[in-house]
Formats: structure tokens, sequence, C-alpha cells
């Protein structure tokens, strides 16, 4: 069976941080992007993070998540473009439309942001495996419940879509129509509904048996098999962090009062 | 002379009964047995029989996970198993479910990992944790595997993985309810060779199981359910030589269905069980008369 993730396998400075670390550098550049309207802020950050990723060698997976939003990012144009508020200095016409400079420039501050955000979260998933990420956050006092919808979340999707293409291959192989046009495909998609949603719930009552007859709910110390270290690094660079962080904040301040 | 044997066993049960909550039905009705440290000990039935709901019992699920009401009492160690705490209860008693892919915790990345979820939330320390998955992955011939995501797993590799993850809670007791029913002829066989490893660790074993041909080869005694109530708990020959046996629904043994149509018994008046017992038998027939 397939195992889908996203995380990336190498041996990079970038993966041997802690992932709090990277999941604060996420975070803050995120917040200091939006909080200044500014194209060159989001720049900055959209190299860093670049960089980040270039750095932890998962450069080409980044290309295919930005990819995955590329549609997104070219309706934000042409909609901000044509009827952001706004509008008043024409650029250019395309088949007799007219795009505007105003919109265009927002439309550029929206794709600085949401690209840092994806980069910047990418490097993050990218680089870390799932489970560290949750074991770290549980140590630093998440809950273990939520820690664990969190783990599973992340190991159970890939499992529920290989469900669906065994339903899918059960169906398919008893003449039931997958392929098609519209409607066949459709009324194929809601017979698949029923064994995936039953699957789901007996074989989520089943899981929470198997864990809970595990030690799941007993309450008091747990311990880690995994050991996820704070560097020196780490804590120099999540000084570095917070240290930026109040700055943006305190010059976000000023500005407005200004 | 009851008392006495009630006490030294490590499970008791006595006038067991229990009914799902908003059920209409009883699922188990008055059921007493004991069962000794060490024993393995089968339990059989058709569908609906309550073979599941008494390793729920068993293992505490009812009344923790299930709600419902407990009529009479079931003991672990002579201590009450309703009322016992989560934690003790867990080294006590381990439970291993039918479909291997449900009882993965689906949390963790690697089968070592896996085998760790447990541990981690009993909070053993870290070298005992890992000289432990160790000693159970190679135990379950799973060692090799041990970097693997699994779900990568194969069915019989994951009951093997299940099985394992729950014995290195060290439980006194293992249930296992119908391991192997949705494993393929090999996983199966894998399954049971693992399950034949238990009798040595000297672990008291409790296993639902259709495929009779395997488990009278490893079980003491037998009982046999039928609408929630005990028929009969017994060694498995005279469980499967009970005349009426057809009428519970639970098929028998294919030895057994052969030497009743040749009416051949054993000395001792039963029929024979096993594919040994079996061949003891015939080979003893003089050939030509
Ligand atoms: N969660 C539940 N709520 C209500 N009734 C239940 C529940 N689970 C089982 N039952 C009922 O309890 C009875 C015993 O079920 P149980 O699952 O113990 O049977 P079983 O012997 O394990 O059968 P199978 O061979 O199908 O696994 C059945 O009549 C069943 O319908
Ligand atoms: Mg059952």
């Amino acid at each position: 069976m397939k195992v889908l993730s996203l995380y990336v396998e190498r041996d990079t400075f970038i993966h041997r941080l802690e992932p709090i670390t990277k999941l604060l550098y996420a975070l803050i550049s995120i917040v200091i992007t939006f909080l200044f309207p500014s194209i060159t802020v989001g720049a900055v950050f959209v190299a860093s993070s670049l960089s980040l990723a270039i750095s932890a060698k998962v450069f080409k997976r980044m290309i295919l998540l930005l990819n995955v939003v590329l549609i997104i990012l070219l309706s934000i144009v042409i909609i901000q473009g044509l009827f952001y508020s706004k509008n008043a200095t024409p650029v250019f016409k395309l088949w007799g439309l007219t795009f505007y400079k105003e919109g265009l420039l927002y439309s550029l501050l929206l794709i600085v942001r949401v690209v840092n955000m994806i980069i910047s979260f990418g490097v993050l998933i990218l680089t870390t495996r799932p489970s560290d990420l949750v074991d770290d956050l549980v140590q630093k006092g998440l809950s273990p419940r939520f820690g664990y919808v969190l783990a599973s979340v992340l190991q159970i999707i890939p499992q529920m879509l290989s469900t669906t293409s065994t339903i899918t291959d059960a169906q398919r192989s008893r003449g039931l129509e997958t392929e098609g046009n519209l409607l066949q495909r459709f009324s194929a998609f809601f017979a698949l509904l029923g064994p995936l949603v039953l699957n789901s719930l007996v074989e989520a009552r089943e899981r929470a048996m198997a864990i809970e007859i595990r030690g799941f709910g007993v309450e008091g110390k747990r311990t880690f098999v995994r050991e996820i270290p704070e560097t020196k690094a780490d804590r120099w660079i999540k000084v570095a962090l917070y240290v930026v962080f109040t700055v943006a904040v305190v010059w976000r301040i000023v500005l407005w009062i200004m | 002379m009851d008392n006495v044997s009630t006490l030294s066993a490590k499970i008791s049960i006595e006038h067991l009964t229990y009914r799902y909550p908003f059920a209409k039905n009883r699922s188990l009705e008055d059921i007493t047995l004991s069962i000794d440290a060490g024993q393995s000990i089968g339990i059989i039935g058709r569908n609906g029989a309550g073979k599941s709901t008494l390793c729920y019992t068993l293992s505490g699920l009812i009344p923790r996970f299930f709600h419902g009401k407990i009529e009479g009492s079931i003991k672990i160690d002579g201590e009450d198993v309703p009322t016992m705490s989560v934690e003790k209860l867990i080294r006590k008693v381990g439970l291993v479910l039918q479909n291997p892919f449900s009882q993965i915790s689906g949390a963790k990345m690697t089968v070592y990992e896996e085998v760790a979820f447990g541990l981690e939330n009993l909070g053993i320390e870290k070298d005992e944790m890992h000289e432990r998955i160790d000693t159970v992955l190679k135990q379950f011939d799973l060692y090799k595997k041990k970097d693997k995501n699994p779900f990568e797993l194969s069915g019989g590799q994951l009951q093997r993985l299940a099985i394992a993850s729950v014995l290195a809670l060290q439980p006194e007791i293992l249930i296992l309810d119908e391991p192997t029913s949705q494993l393929d002829p090999c996983g199966t066989t894998e399954v049971f060779e693992a399950i034949s490893q238990l009798k040595t660790l000297g672990i008291t074993v409790i296993i639902v199981e259709h495929k009779f041909e395997k488990l009278v080869e490893y079980v003491d005694k037998i009982a046999l359910l039928n609408d929630g109530k005990l028929v009969k708990y017994d060694t498995p020959e005279k469980i499967f030589s009970m005349p009426q046996i057809e009428d519970y629904g639970v098929g028998q043994p294919i030895y057994t269905a052969l030497c009743k149509r040749m009416g051949l018994k054993k000395p001792n008046g039963y029929y024979p069980v096993s594919f040994n017992e079996t061949v003891t038998l015939l080979s003893g027939l003089k050939m030509y008369e």
C-alpha cells in the first residue's frame, strides 16, 4: 500500500531543527506580513522562507505545493485587477477588459502574503515528521487527546484514500459505473459514500477501543520514545524570532500612532 | 470447596449478566466459569452468541467503554474488574481485536513507534521502553520491519504488530477476539505461530476463534456460548463429542466430523479433535479384516 506523506526525509540543518522552532518561524513570519500592508515586507519574507526551503533541499516539492494554489493566485490577480474598489489608473487592456494599477498592486500584496504562508508552513511540513511535531507540542503542554487527533489526521487520511480506492475497485468489479458522464460518476460517488462512512464509523469505534486498552485514557506522566531535543541553535533562533516579532509589533504601533 | 477453587483461579466469573444500553435482550446471561493462571481457553459460539461481549467484560471495556448494567461478578486475582483502576487493569489484561487495520493507533509513523504508543501512555521509562519494544518485535518476527510505516504492512503482519503492541505492556492475561477472521491462510498461519509462543511465556490466553482445527491444537478448555448463555465449559474433545453440538451452529473440527461419520472413538469414549489424534486412531485400525 502506498503511503502518502508530505514529509521529505533529508539530513539538513533545517530538518534537525526542533519542530516548534519551525512552527514559530511560520507563525511569526505570517503575522508580520499581515501586520504591514507592504509588498516589500512580504517579498522579504518570501525570499527568506524560500531560502530556507532551498537549504532544506525541498525546493522541488515546494514548487509542487505552490502549483496547487496557482489557479487561486491567478484568480486573485484577475479579480482584484478588474474589480478592486479603489481602482483608478488603467494599465492595460485584455479582451476588452481593463486592468487597473491599484488592483494589481493589491493583488501582488495578497500574493506575497499567501505565498509566504505556503512556503513557511511548507518548510515546516516538508522537513518535519508529523509525529515529531505532535510529540513536541504534547511535551510542551498540548493535550495528548488533541495531539492524537492531529497525528492521526495526518496519518489516517492516506489510509482513507486507499480505502476509497479499494471500495471503488470492488464496486467497479461488480459493474458500478465509476467512469463515464457526470451523472453516472455522481451516483457512483454516493454509492461509495455509504460503505466509506459506515466503514469509518465502525473502524473509529474499534480504534477508540484499541487505544483505550493500550492506556490512552490513563492520566499521569507519559514518556516519549523519540527524543526531540531543543538545541543551542533552536534557542538562538527562537530568541531572534521573538526579537524580530517584538520590533515589528512596536514599529507597527508607532506607524499607527503617527 | 467451591470457595477454594474460586480463590486460586486467575479469573473467576460468577452469575455474570450483561445487557448493552438500549438493547432489548441480554448479551450475557448468568455465566459462571473460572480460568486458572497459564491456561489457554477457547470461546466458541455462533454469531451473536456473546463471545465478543464476554471479551469486553473481561478486558474492562464493559462498563468503561460500553455502559449498561452488569450483574454478578467478574474478578481477576480476586479483584473486581469493573471497579479496578484502568492502569492496573491494563497491566493485567490485554485485548487483540478482529480487524488488524483499526487496531493500530494511526498516530505513529513506524512499527517501532507504534509498539511504543501504549508504553508512552503508561509512562514507562525510556530504557525499559526500548528493551521491551526490541523484545516483542523480535519475538513476533517484526524486527526487520521496525522502520516501516504500519500502513504498509500486510494483514498478518499488522495483526502480529497488534499482538506485539499489547504484549509490550506485559499483561498477565491476553484475550484475542477472532484474531484471524480477516486474514488469508498465510496470515492466519503467521498469527497462530505467534499465538503458540504465548503459551511458553506463561500468559493466560483466551481466544475466540472459528478455525477449530487450529484452536484445538492450542487450548486446554473451550467455553461454548449460545444466546449469551454458557452451554458447556470443558475440554475440546468433550465439547465436540456432544451429540447436540450441531444445534449450536458452530460446526466442528473436520477430523471430529470424519471420525463421527466413521464411528471411531478414542479409548476414553470421546471423538478425536486434532489431526494427530486422528492419525493415531486410524493407524491403529487393522486395514484388512
Ligand atoms: N454495542 C452493542 N449494542 C447493543 N447490542 C449489542 C452491541 N454489541 C453487540 N450487541 C448484541 O449482543 C449480542 C452478542 O454480540 P457479540 O458481539 O458479543 O456476539 P459474538 O458472539 O461476538 O458474535 P460474532 O461471531 O458475530 O462476533 C448480539 O445479539 C448483538 O446484537
Ligand atoms: Mg464477535
